[in-house]
């Protein structure tokens, strides 16, 4: 399975750390990269790269510490183990945070993620200057700021002290292109994104007519009044706002005193036909993940069920903790502590044929700016700058723009007026969405 | 950290492969956080970063690798890939390094290779948990963390540069939580800047926890914020994120150069309201954001951006002063080895004028006083820009009134700097990140009070 040199590590590194009367995992992380800019009818940068991160956790005395290296000979990883060891002594007691047990051996499956892509960098190249060239030769197109493509393979791998190894290797490709429009005093800034397996599953022509289309679509967008609207996010921008507040289902953060949902278990906490689930197995996403953080195998997990809480996503120390079972939702990378997060979430679908979702006068939000600022996940509340369209009866009646739209999450999921049947990836297939009609919104313009 | 004979060898294949510009980048990151959840430490994490970059310019396209490794065969062999094609016969050769020293003018005493701190800084954690705590019994929780780095970078070109440096930063967070049945509200604050823990010696850990008690419990008993355009307080400190998002951004030559950027073709004229002046400054003695030279090895400076509303500087990297003629800032900066270097703001700040707190609250009728801002986001193409307020209240008659839940800003840059009327002399700055092409960096943002007549604010009432 593993790389024999990025195995013979792991075993020093995890002798080191039993030798030292403590227990331990080890998270390896190896990543090759190319990015392609391209601008004013040539290339702009060409980025190459690959690295790899060694992060030990130990557990020693029920204390818990971390370290990391992007060094990988013997000396810098002993100095790791050192180091994590030295920082567990200062943590507290936590019984548990533990290694988890068993001896098992996972591995994702590269004729699905990682399939064999033999497209070469100059037809790389020549999609990221034709997607300028297109796009720049477009009416009203002042410029294509920016635009390319971008190649990644990233592996991870996981090792554990009581002998569970796991290792997963996937590879994304992905084009975008941005375009900026002017006509007189107005402008616009937008573009899309799309992400695939291979690159030759890419369709960039489509990217340009949807950059085109959105930009033309908005260009002449303004506020409308200030009250409340009807709103249904487009999937990109409901994936991103349920993404923002994801940390509300954390037990993690629950454990912590965070959370808002964290003594809610059983309740309602939305309307009768939510559901949301995370789904990290489906492999059509491209979220999909075969093992979380601490190496234990990931399966579907129902959160929200007819608008009541079901569970909160754990990993092992989070479950220990509330004495309920670990839902495979470590998050850890080599750097990072042992934490909680969700993999593929998903929105089930409702029984409102989408049609009927659009039915009256509602804003249609295209656009969300802020979402790393304005949004409060401990209280819920957030407030963000917004683009879309005034619409009636699923017929758009004018663009809008320069308006912001503000809530609280919870509050928002009590206010669903209806949930469509059908369900969409969003354009990273990271989440699968039903589409939402919110009622009462606070819009302001 | 690099072998000086291995660099020049590298260099001097980038230049036979006909590039105009080579440039070895390499970084020592050292790193040591640690998180604190009330009374108890929650995470403490070490490791170090190693890396190097390599930079080859062909015109006015730029090739760029990076890897952990240091042999000179590996290094010459992404040199190799990088530019296969765009290898050409050379036009000219590369100079001898020259060794370069720059006075170190942050120098820390209390640094990561030093003794170690964390037991201190878990007590000042603690105790920072304790005046928190002692607010009032609606604080249910505090969050703590306390990161410090220490990153050393050496750099080598073909203009035969070569020099280095080494950054201390450090800081310190406390996030209180405020809790009364099903709602929950946040308070935070944070200090940190170029140096080592010796910042200790300037900090109150009661100061800290009662500021972010007082914010969190603020927030709990705050009513939902009114929508709609109207004049706007900005407090001092954070606020200043309102100039680096507005205006800051648009003034890197990262969007100037693509004519991305509205402002790409104002310089000299009047952007701004008369009462606007705005600096760039890498200069100030261990402020967060500051430099000795940039991570293209160029030492750094104050720039002046805007002088009485005219616009009369950009801030330009090496490509970026190449691409538009506007002349190099030292404002070359990268998150790390990963990273090509782009124009970015170092300490940016408008300077402090006569107006007073009172004389803004007073002149408005229904308005906003944004006491704390939280971060914000800008499209500088089209100038539109957002940030969050985190700490507000409404005013009414003059007078500031009752608190207000968090609320967006949206304007854009050239409108938000016609509109700023009045700036007050309460001058401070406040530490914060900032992310754009080249990663995250660490920026300073400041101001004094000021007030906007007229923003559109997103409310939730």
């Amino acid at each position: 399975m593993a790389d024999p040199l990025i195995e013979a590590h792991a075993h020093h590194v995890l002798d080191q750390v039993t030798g030292a009367g403590a227990a331990g995992d080890l998270i390896v992380q190896q990543d090759a990269s190319l990015s392609l800019k391209a601008h004013d009818g040539d290339l702009e940068e060409h980025k190459v790269n690959s690295t790899r991160v060694y992060g030990v956790r130990v557990i020693k005395d029920c204390r818990a510490g971390i370290a990391y290296s992007e060094a990988a000979d013997a000396a810098a990883l002993d100095s790791m183990v050192a180091q994590a060891l030295q920082n567990a002594a200062f943590a507290r007691e936590d019984d548990k945070e533990a290694i988890a047990d068993g001896n098992g051996s996972l591995a994702t499956d590269d004729a699905t993620l990682c399939r064999q892509d033999d497209v070469t960098v100059e037809t790389k190249i020549a999609a990221a200057l034709a997607m300028e060239r297109e796009l720049a030769a477009r009416d009203k197109v002042q410029n294509v700021p920016y635009n390319g493509v971008q190649d990644v393979t990233a592996e991870r791998y996981v090792f554990t002290t009581a002998g569970h190894t796991a290792h997963s290797k996937a590879r994304l490709c992905n084009a975008y292109a941005y375009a900026l429009l002017k006509d007189g005093d107005k402008d616009v800034l937008d573009g899309v994104e799309r992400t695939a397996r291979r690159f030759d599953e890419l369709d960039t022509s489509e990217i340009v007519e949807e950059t085109y289309a959105r930009c033309i679509a908005l260009l002449d967008g303004e506020a409308v009044p200030s009250r409340h609207y009807d709103v249904l996010f487009d999937v990109e921008c409901q994936a991103a706002l349920f993404g923002a507040f994801a940390s509300v289902f954390s037990g993690k953060a629950a454990r912590d005193g965070i959370s808002p949902l964290r003594e809610r278990i059983g309740e309602k906490i939305g309307v009768d036909s939510l559901d949301i689930r995370d789904a990290p197995r489906r492999t059509e996403g491209f979220g999909y993940t075969l093992f979380d953080g601490e190496g234990i195998a990931t399966a579907s997990t129902t959160l929200v069920a007819g608008g009541r809480l079901a569970t909160l996503a754990h990993n092992s120390a989070t479950a220990g903790r509330f004495g309920v079972a670990n839902t495979g939702h470590a998050a850890r990378s080599p750097k990072t502590p042992l934490g909680v997060a969700l993999h593929q979430p998903e929105i089930g679908p409702g029984e409102i044929l989408e049609s009927d979702l659009t039915s009256g006068e509602y804003l249609e939000i295209v656009d969300l700016a802020g979402l790393h600022s304005g949004t409060n996940a401990v209280s819920g509340d957030f407030s963000l700058g917004a683009a879309g369209f005034l619409c009636a009866d699923g017929e758009r009646l004018r663009p809008v723009r320069n308006i912001t739209v503000a809530g609280n999450f919870l509050d928002m999921l009590t206010k669903i007026v209806g949930i469509g049947n059908v369900q969409h990836w969003n354009a990273g297939r990271s989440a699968l969405m039903a589409r939402i009609r919110f009622g009462d919104m606070p819009i302001s313009g | 950290m690099l072998d000086t004979r291995i660099a020049q060898s590298v260099i001097d294949h980038a230049v036979a492969l006909g590039s105009d510009f080579a440039e070895v980048f390499v970084e020592r990151n050292e790193v040591s956080s640690i998180a604190t959840l009330s009374d108890q430490v929650q995470d403490l994490s070490s490791g170090i970063d190693f890396g190097i970059g390599l930079r080859l310019v062909y015109g006015s396209k730029v090739l760029y690798g990076y890897t952990n490794r240091t042999e000179e065969d590996e290094l010459r062999r992404i040199v190799t890939e990088l530019a296969a094609k765009d290898r050409r016969d050379p036009a000219t050769s590369a100079g001898a390094f020259d060794f370069r020293a720059f006075d170190d003018a942050h120098s820390a005493t209390r640094t990561l290779s030093g003794e170690p701190t964390l037991r201190e800084k878990v007590d000042y954690l603690f105790a920072a948990n304790r005046a928190a705590r002692a607010a009032g019994n609606q604080i249910s929780q505090t969050r703590g963390a306390c990161a410090q780095r220490q990153q050393a970078v050496e750099i080598f070109n073909s203009d035969g540069l070569h020099t280095h440096d080494t950054r201390h930063y450090i800081r310190a967070t406390l996030q209180a939580v405020a809790a009364s049945g099903n709602e929950q509200a946040t308070g935070s604050q944070t200090d940190g800047g170029l140096l080592g823990w010796e910042i200790v010696e300037t900090l109150d850990p009661e100061v800290c926890g009662t500021e972010a008690a007082r914010q969190a419990l603020v927030n709990l008993a705050a009513k939902p914020c009114p929508s709609g355009r109207m004049p706007v307080v900005i407090g001092n400190g954070f606020g200043g994120v309102i100039f680096h998002e507005a205006c800051g951004h648009l003034l890197e030559t990262t969007s100037v150069a693509k004519q991305a950027s509205v402002f790409h073709d104002r310089l000299g004229e009047t952007i701004a309201s008369s009462a606007v002046s705005a600096v760039d400054d890498g200069t100030l003695t261990h402020e967060w954001g500051s430099i000795n030279i940039d991570d293209e090895g160029m030492r750094t400076e104050r720039t002046q951006l805007i002088e009485n509303g005219r616009l009369v500087n950009f801030l330009a990297d090496r490509l970026g002063a190449e691409k538009t003629g506007h002349r190099r800032t030292g404002s070359g900066r990268r998150q790390s080895y990963r990273f090509a270097p782009a124009s970015r703001m170092r300490n940016t700040f408008i300077e402090p004028g006569e107006d007073s707190l009172d004389d803004m609250i007073g002149s408005i009728d229904h308005g906003i006083y944004a006491a704390r801002m939280g971060g914000g986001s800008v499209q500088p193409g089209t100038g539109e820009f957002n940030f969050a307020v985190t700490e507000g209240y409404v005013i009414d008659d003059g007078k500031i009134g009752h608190p207000v839940k968090a609320a967006t800003l949206i304007s854009t840059g050239p409108d938000v700097l016609r509109r700023i009327s009045m700036v007050g002399s309460d001058f401070a700055l406040a530490t914060g990140m900032c992310g754009s092409v080249s990663g995250m960096v660490p920026t300073t943002v400041g101001q004094a009070t000021l007030k906007v007549d007229d923003i559109l604010v997103g409310g939730n009432a």
